[in-house]
């Protein structure tokens, strides 16, 4: 019910937003149309949109916080200050790390084996693993921490067999967080790897 | 002493169904009071304008930190009036008068504008005085911007300088990341992970038109403008491991300035062409200097076990960054002439410090909301705007 509840103002907002562009305090008054028409989508094809300053919607949604996880089309969500809804990677191809460290902890091996041998008996299958960090810290830093997370995992699997090819890497670095609060239990979920295939 | 001021903004979000909510705009400006902010009095603004002229300049002064705005008639060192009258070629005529305590006319002003500029005006009067009394440029009539997420959306925003107006500029269902306005005021970089990967984007900021700059395999990172708005610095990492580069926007060919095993990360430049980075290569992240050119890094940090993501003044002489010790994050600045390093706000998850154009004040999120501090650390200011806010960019002054 909730989640329903949810969506309708996440759909309202978003109705919302595309009237704020001629109800605005500009003069310069557009409907939602012509600032969809006037902004300029990303030459990849992909869901971003931007708008000229005079044309930009002046309100965004603000409800319940984002976000679809790294971990391919899985959906996840957290509001601002926690409560997680749910996450559909699952545990076996989770690799979480301590605090400040890219170190493979010893529990971590039989998950990274089990991946390897399936990846090293299917040199078809590429997958790619996804380093994420929790949010303390510097930003940028992060995300080359994550790196660091994601290439500790890939250089074990290559050690057990896995060709380099099979293996790619990105850093989502404190942007993608699996839980949102802000409590030691939850950066100790944030700092992971995701093997998504 | 301690006092409290809160301003309740006319900032206004609309949330949900419909029904506007209206967030406070709150501003701590208490240790600005302690040292002693000059008294100047505001009167109304006569005339029936839809905007509170008058309520905006004393906002503006007051964040400042240097004036504390008293009511009308009492004793203060400098008196404001002024007139907003419909008519004129634009729509409205705005008249205002700066005095001495003696009657003493400072500044005597009138700007002919349509309605929907007279918040733009009140910002340009505040600066006016600003500039007259302080003999500095103010900020009242700068923007910021700031990365949000919400309602499976990340969107870029600028707004102005109290966090009133916000524009979305960007909106995505991937992160955006590390914002950086470009020298004049018109562009930004960003980091946009539209299709799953990390590029970096310039946008327009006026024509909304972007361009993709970089998209190297691994990071692509941290950008910021050279001084001279023809060159990007950032991160790439496709040699194996994150490295600094610059790159001529003209030329699409990044020439590579760190060789280490180490994180190099998060450039900015000084007034010289040398580039200011955070990199681990010493065992915790430091802050490390290098010429234009690369070669050998000087470490410019010692304190603490963290120190990252620089900003430096536009006049070069502090580098604010974020750091740590005991566990908790704290915004910093280090006196390039003294050496002094000064730890700047109470802690806990502060990061992406930004420095004002004015070299007065820094911009940064606490994790969770854009906070304010003076360079000193005696001005603060907490901004309640909706959405957690990350990467606020004060932009310069211009345009």
């Amino acid at each position: 019910m909730q989640y329903v509840l949810r969506t309708l103002i996440a759909a309202a907002s978003l109705a919302l937003l595309a009237s704020c562009a001629s109800t605005g305090e500009n003069t310069e008054t557009t409907t939602a149309d012509t600032a969809t028409q006037q902004g300029v989508a990303d030459p990849s094809g992909q869901d971003v949109q931007s708008y000229p300053y005079g044309q930009a919607p002046d309100a965004y949604d603000t409800s319940g916080g984002v976000a679809q996880t790294s971990g391919g089309q899985s959906g996840q969500e957290f509001s601002g200050q926690g409560g997680v809804v749910g996450n559909t990677v699952s545990a076996d191809r989770i690799i979480y790390f301590d605090y400040d460290s890219a170190n493979i902890r010893a529990e971590s091996r039989p998950v990274i084996e089990a991946n390897s041998r399936a990846l090293a008996s299917n040199r078809r299958t590429v997958t790619q693993l996804e380093g994420h960090t929790d949010e303390r810290g510097s930003r940028e830093y992060n995300i080359a921490l994550g790196e660091r997370r994601a290439n500790s995992v890939r250089q074990y699997m290559v050690g057990l067999g896995v060709s380099p090819q099979q293996v790619r890497v990105v850093s989502y670095g404190e942007e993608r967080p699996a839980a949102g609060g802000q409590d030691e239990q939850s950066y100790a979920r944030n700092r992971r790897v995701e093997i998504v295939y | 002493m301690k006092s409290f001021v809160k301003i309740f903004g006319a900032f206004l979000i609309l949330l949900g169904v419909g029904a506007p909510a209206h967030a406070e705009l709150t501003i701590d400006v208490s240790k600005g009071i302690e040292v002693g902010g000059i008294p100047i009095s505001i009167a109304p603004f006569g005339g029936g304008a839809p905007e509170d002229i008058a309520g905006i300049i004393a906002s503006d002064l007051k964040r400042t930190g240097k004036f504390t705005p008293q009511p009308q008639d009492a004793r203060a060192d400098y008196s404001v009036t002024g007139q907003a009258n419909a008519g004129g070629p634009r729509g409205y005529v705005v008249q205002f008068r700066l005095a001495g305590a003696q009657g003493g006319q400072l500044l005597n002003l009138s700007f002919d504008t349509p309605p929907n500029q007279l918040r733009p005006v009140a910002h340009r009067i505040s600066d006016l005085i600003y500039e007259k009394l302080t003999g500095e440029k103010g900020l009242a009539g700068t923007k910021i911007a700031f990365v949000t997420a919400g309602g499976g959306f990340w969107v870029l925003v600028v707004a102005d300088a109290d966090g009133t107006n916000p524009k979305v500029i960007l909106r995505s269902r991937q992160p955006i990341m590390s914002p950086y306005w470009s020298p004049d005021g018109s562009r930004l970089a960003y980091v946009s992970f539209e299709g799953r990967r990390p590029q970096i984007v310039v946008q327009e900021v006026y024509t909304g038109a972007r361009r993709v700059v970089s998209a190297a395999p691994g990071i692509n990172g941290a950008p910021s403008w050279a001084p001279n708005g023809q060159r990007l610095a950032f991160t790439l990492s496709k040699d194996g491991n994150p490295e600094i580069y610059a790159m001529d926007l003209g030329s699409q060919n990044p020439i590579r300035l760190t060789n280490s095993n180490a994180i190099d990360t998060e450039p900015v430049w000084l007034a010289d062409g040398s580039i200011v980075f955070t990199s681990d290569r010493g065992g915790s992240p430091q802050l490390y200097r290098i010429g234009p050119g690369g070669g050998a890094a000087q470490r410019l940090t010692f304190e603490g076990d963290y120190n990252a993501k620089p900003t430096v003044s536009p006049d070069g002489r502090y580098i604010a960054m974020v750091h740590r010790r005991n566990g908790r994050f704290y915004i910093a600045a280090l006196d390039m002439k003294t050496r002094q390093f000064r730890v700047l706000t109470s802690g806990g998850l502060d990061e992406s410090p930004s420095f004002a154009p004015n070299g007065r004040m820094i911009i940064y999120s606490n994790g969770q909301r854009m906070n304010a501090v003076s360079v000193d650390g005696a001005v603060k200011q907490d901004f309640a705007l909706p959405g957690r806010v990350r990467d606020p960019a004060w932009a310069p002054f211009g345009r």
